[in-house]
């Protein structure tokens, strides 16, 4: 197994960013969400974003693998531009479909609500993606499967479905079908923020391990003091404005910030 | 009661071919009018503006007007239209064309994409927007998406409406002795028409459809509780609440 985890890293010796996002507008009706927003994910390293609720974390975070599509900026994912179609004002309106489905292969995202396919098994839900999408024959895909379950504790329930999980085991679920890509970047959004308060832990350990390996992350938490421990970056989000960013440590001393973090830090 | 009938082979030859073609229809029907139901359920969804118009225009008159109606609409009215096409009797479709058998399926197939239509289209509405984005998030193609996952998720949240659908499907059937088709009510009714005894065959015929509905119930329920996915709470075998389960 130890080959499968190597090629987890595909691209370990390169120094270019897993993402560069420049200037990111995005509007919802009426109302701007972000108001150009600049972020960049070293190789290797994690970044937490956070900020109030409605600050636009989850919008900036939901750019990176475009569930959402900006209105204006430029986007560099896993050293590929992002071929927006464009008016010709410079307005977004449109995405290259193929080059989308392919990047979002290098880019896989953990969501709040867990969002596994219930008709599916625990199993059934990591390798779906890896066979059809990356073409995987099922015995590959398996074993990659069962390598990434094994990672998050959940390789004996391989055979179960969601519906006959705790939430806590749904979300280590999620996170190995996130793995089992062997994405560039993986991106958390609020992992934790749906879970019992007694399941939370079992997430963020799974979350710090992933760290410690040195894989390329980008989170949007609420929970200060994790996102303090695990990120080498942190974003602080404030009405669509990066009000401010660097090593948590100096983000957290921020005065902008630190009526923000203090109570909860 | 006089049964006596019963022991006559004819009778008996009238009341197999009855059942059979009943269980034909049924089939026909249920498997033709379910894969119509997906495709108007995604025309409504996601067809083209038009599309999507005829579609609920097609539901509308479908579920607007009686069965029966319908029936004789395809078979007296379409049916004695195509007759007077030129060439038509020579065609290959020909006996399919003047088959009662053909006018009774078609009739049902639109009746169940147009019921059942709707059923899937609420189900598809209802599967959580989240699975359908981690699927589009994970780089599965819109089709990918629909065939892997949409599809499935559906099916799964409907499968006791379909159920019920496909029962009431059943005792419709007996509508096509009306068009000289040899089904179970047919059969009954010649048996009356030759014996005068009017409770007895409809008695029997009767009992017929409730141990087929019976079967029906049963086997469906054994998709359902071993369709993928489950919650354990839903796997009771037989279809009745109560406590102690």
């Amino acid at each position: 197994m130890t080959s499968s985890l190597n090629a987890a890293f595909p691209d370990r010796t390169t120094t270019a960013p897993a993402v560069v996002a420049h200037q990111l507008i995005k509007h919802f009706g009426d109302l701007e969400v972000l108001k150009g927003v600049s972020l960049e994910v070293a190789e290797g390293t994690v970044t937490s974003i956070i900020g109030a609720s409605g600050s636009g974390k989850s919008t900036l975070l939901r750019c990176m693998n475009l569930l959402e599509r900006p209105d204006q900026g430029e986007l560099t994912i896993a050293d590929e531009a992002i071929r927006f179609i464009r008016d010709p004002e410079g307005n977004i309106t449109g995405l290259d479909r193929h080059q989308l489905q392919r990047l979002r292969a290098k880019v896989t995202m953990v969501f709040q609500q867990f969002n596994l396919w219930p008709h599916l098994t625990v199993l059934g839900n990591v390798i779906e993606a890896p066979m059809r999408v990356k073409g995987l024959s099922r015995r590959r895909a398996t074993a990659l499967g069962e390598h990434y379950l094994e990672r998050v504790g959940m390789a004996d329930r391989r055979d179960a479905y969601p519906a006959f999980l705790s939430g806590g085991q749904q979300q280590r679920v999620a996170i190995a079908r996130a793995l089992a890509m062997e994405p560039r970047l993986l991106l958390f959004d609020e992992p934790t923020s749906a879970l019992d308060p007694e399941r939370v832990n079992e997430v963020l350990g799974v979350i710090r391990g992933l760290a410690d390996e040195g894989r390329t992350m980008l989170l949007v938490t609420h929970e200060m003091h994790f996102a303090r421990e695990v990120s080498d970056q942190l974003v602080y989000l404030d009405q669509g404005r990066i009000a401010a960013s660097g090593t948590p440590e100096a983000v957290f001393e921020d005065p902008r910030c630190s009526q923000f973090v203090a109570p909860a830090a | 009661m006089d049964f006596s009938w019963l022991s006559d082979p004819f009778y008996q030859g009238y009341l197999w071919e009855g059942f059979v073609n009943t269980l034909w229809l049924l089939l026909v029907s249920a498997v033709g009018g379910l894969l119509l139901a997906v495709g108007v359920a995604l025309a409504r969804l996601r067809g083209p503006r038009p599309l999507a118009w005829f579609t609920w225009a097609f539901t509308t008159v479908i579920r607007g007007t009686p069965l029966l109606v319908q029936l004789f609409f395809f078979y007296y009215g379409v049916g004695r239209l195509l007759e007077g096409v030129p060439g038509i009797r020579e065609s290959v479709l020909w006996p399919l064309l003047r088959d009662p058998f053909f006018f009774g399926a078609l009739t049902f197939i639109l009746s169940v994409g147009a019921y059942s239509g709707e059923v899937i289209r609420g189900a598809m509405q209802s599967v959580p927007r989240g699975e359908l984005e981690a699927g589009r998030a994970f780089g599965l193609s819109s089709f990918q998406v629909l065939i892997r996952l949409w599809l499935p998720r559906a099916l799964q949240l409907c499968l006791p409406t379909l159920t019920g659908e496909m029962i009431l499907l059943l005792k419709s059937i007996p509508l096509v002795s009306t068009i000289a088709l040899m089904d179970l009510l047919q059969a009954a009714n010649i048996i009356r028409d030759e014996t005068f005894l009017v409770y007895e065959p409809l008695m029997l015929i009767a009992g017929i459809y409730l141990a087929t509905t019976v079967v029906l119930t049963l086997m469906l329920r054994l998709v359902e509780l071993n369709f993928p996915g489950m919650r354990p709470t839903r796997r009771r075998w037989l279809p009745i609440s109560g406590s102690g389960a």
